[in-house]
């Protein structure tokens, strides 16, 4: 014998190809959906509008059991190999004691140290804040990134966006084009920070460009080795081979693995109880897979954003659930129906902050999650984001359910991407030269940050 | 055999709310054994509920697993009356045939997955072509099933580009007026579609639904 090892890289790709066989719908409906629903009923809880936030740690726990009950059960099914990635007891309890709790990233004066959260935590999230992957035109990418890293209160500057053209054409992913575009990405997402004078800030690279987007990986101008890199699964509790292709050459590059899943309230899943359940299970996926920094997403895939009342309930439980019982790295995303430009969208990720930051969550975003413009975002709402993420902080869990229904209640009937704002592109919220906000968009800003303040946040109103 | 047809459609209507695959094809059997007509077997029993189904999805009563359960059993009892209808040179009243697919470089195929169960619910054969599919694919297989539609998926603003690509594809071999195109997925929009030359767009499944019964409607000179 010699004893329990960490599980790492090789041997998830070694699994990948020789585990059992299984069919997708298989997986989809007989091992995630059945098991899901099975440990669902050893859980007294219930999805209620009214309690968004849980107090009870007890059922925080019982969470977090289900949820490894069902990774054990699942594993990770590779969609190219058609193969179950399994993992025993002992290799995720070791896996789980040896993750990582304090991470370095970025460098120079700009280095941040990332940690390990805990329910009630006073100390300030950690956020994630920029374009977060809205489709950025080529002419605006340099400076529209520049604005967000000039936001002190951005720790790291968060996915600079889609260029999906370039000269005008269409960027198909593994092109040729795609191949010159991903050199560009990282260079201009360089040259950004650079400008806004915060050269060692840490960018989280994520240009779905398909594989050829390792290529943004150079000291010199692109990402370096203290920038994460972001990557996606599947919902649920699924990886790509362009995923494993990419957590390979990052493993053996030393850059930080940023792994993001996003669960989907309604879909394989279940209903949000279920859907928890999965959450927590995905959590342990992203970390046998090697992740530093773990992402969730709590979709909807009727809502398709991350505000509505199921995803704010089991972003709320799954937070707690993976804070008490693990030291993970997590973050929680935000996307919104409100679009940037709009007073809903500031309430929307209020909402969903005060669910998830006493929770444990770092914080990442915000995005509209149905853009309507290339640009769609503000580097003003970034700086509101991450003041809230500090707020919300110094309060306790007991504090926060009143304030989240107070908010929802501002767009509960503006939920859909039809009648939800449309709001206005960066070049009319901003001066694109100066890069200053417009008079009118700084005093939404000023407008929301009252009101927040009246609801009973701590926030300064000169910032 | 004297057999109770109401209570025969009850049963079956039954057997997919409880998304009883085994059930819903014994069912199917002991309506044909009874000399029940398989056409009114569909319509006043397994159609009913899995109407309903669709209807309780879309209003987030019951969620993807039990949607797919359905639609499942509902397919298997409708092959087992198939192969009665077809013997009385009858034939199953479809509403139509669509291939579909997530296009080539994205892997995300759970909206389409709701799609096919809902077109599937609502009475549409559908050829599930999964994800990654490159373009001469859902020609081919157009082709072959004498498909009414093409539906494209794509769920990032990178791969939209492949629906365009489809079209010319289309167009290039003479083949647009065959069919029908329809795209979707969370990035794509109405005006996209317009843009594209395609023939609509659904921002959910059951728009997707409504919009192949509008499509097949003017195929077939009723809209």
């Amino acid at each position: 014998m010699c004893g329990v090892v960490m599980v790492n890289f090789n041997e998830v790709a070694i699994r990948a190809e020789t585990g059992p066989m299984m069919a997708e719908q298989d997986f989809d409906m007989n091992k995630v959906a059945r098991k899901a629903a099975e440990l669902r009923k050893e859980i007294d809880f219930k999805f209620d509008p009214k309690e968004i936030v849980n107090t009870d740690m007890s059922l925080a726990d019982e969470l977090w059991e289900a949820g490894l009950k069902l990774f054990l059960e699942t594993g990770i099914y590779s969609t190219r190999t058609r193969r179950l990635i399994t993992f025993d007891e002992s290799e995720v309890k070791h896996a789980l004691k040896k993750a990582r709790d304090r991470l370095e990233v970025g460098q120079g004066k700009d280095k941040r140290i990332l940690y390990s959260r805990d329910v009630n935590d006073s100390r300030p999230p950690i956020v994630f804040g920029g374009p977060f992957n809205c489709d950025v035109s080529e002419d605006m990418f340099v400076r529209f990134n520049e604005a967000y890293a000039r936001e002190e209160i951005i720790d790291l500057l968060f996915l600079p966006g889609y260029l999906k053209t370039l000269h005008g054409l269409d960027v198909r992913p593994d092109s040729g084009l795609s191949g010159k575009t991903v050199i560009l990405y990282a260079r201009w997402s360089r040259e950004a920070i650079e400008r806004a004078g915060r050269p060692g800030l840490a960018i989280v690279g994520h240009g779905i460009m398909g594989l050829n987007e390792i290529g943004v990986t150079n000291e010199e101008w692109g990402l370096r080795r203290t920038d994460p890199r972001a990557m996606v699964m599947l919902p649920e509790l699924k990886v790509d081979d362009v995923t494993l292709s990419r957590l390979g050459y990052y493993s053996m590059y030393g850059a930080p693995l940023y792994i993001a899943f996003t669960p989907l309230v309604g879909g394989f899943a279940g209903g949000p109880e279920s859907t928890a359940i999965v959450s927590v299970a995905n959590h342990i996926g992203a970390l046998m897979l090697g992740a530093d920094i773990i992402h969730m997403g709590p979709q909807h895939i009727r809502y398709r954003h991350q505000t509505n009342p199921h995803s704010l309930w089991v972003a709320n439980r799954v937070k707690q659930a993976i804070s008490r019982n693990t030291k993970m790295i997590h973050l929680t995303s935000h996307t919104t129906a409100g679009r940037t430009g709009s007073e809903q969208y500031a309430y929307e990720f209020a909402t969903l902050e005060l669910t998830v930051v006493p929770s444990g969550s770092h914080i990442a975003g915000p995005r509209p999650a149905d853009l309507k413009f290339d640009n769609h975002n503000s580097p003003l709402m970034a700086r509101l984001f991450g003041e809230i993420g500090h707020a919300v902080a110094k309060l306790k869990l007991e504090e926060t359910n009143d304030m989240v229904l107070t908010l929802f209640e501002k767009y509960k009937d503006r939920m859909d991407f039809e009648s939800a704002p449309v709001g206005k592109p960066f070049e009319e919220l901003y001066d694109v030269t100066t890069l200053k906000p417009t008079k009118e968009h700084y005093e939404m800003y000023l407008k929301v940050k009252k009101e927040l303040i009246d609801l009973g946040l701590e926030l300064e109103m000169d910032y | 055999m004297l057999v109770d047809k109401e209570e025969l459609f009850k049963k079956m209507q039954k057997a997919i709310y409880d998304y009883d695959k085994e059930g819903a094809v014994a069912l199917a059997k002991e309506a044909l054994a009874s000399g029940i007509d398989p056409l009114e077997a569909v319509e006043k029993g397994f159609a009913v509920a899995i109407r309903d189904l669709g209807d309780k999805f879309d209003r987030m009563e019951i969620f993807l697993p039990e949607l797919v359960m359905g639609a499942e059993a509902m397919k298997a009892a409708v092959d087992v009356l198939k192969e009665a209808i077809t013997a009385k040179g009858e034939t199953l009243e479809k509403k139509g045939t669509v291939v579909i697919g997530t296009v080539e470089g994205d892997i995300h195929d759970i909206g389409k997955t709701i799609v096919v169960a809902m077109l599937q619910a609502a009475g549409f054969e559908v050829v599930d072509l999964g994800k990654d599919v490159p373009i001469p694919t859902f020609v081919k297989r157009a082709e072959e099933v004498n498909a009414d539609i093409i539906g494209a998926s794509a769920l990032l603003t990178t791969t939209m580009p492949r629906q365009k690509d489809l079209i010319e594809y289309l167009e290039t071999y003479g083949k647009r007026d065959k069919y029908f195109v329809i795209v979707g997925g969370a990035p794509t929009t109405k005006e996209w579609a317009k843009e594209i030359g395609a023939d609509g767009q659904g921002k959910d499944a059951a728009e997707a639904v409504r919009l192949c019964e509008e499509l097949m409607k003017k195929k077939r000179g009723t809209a």
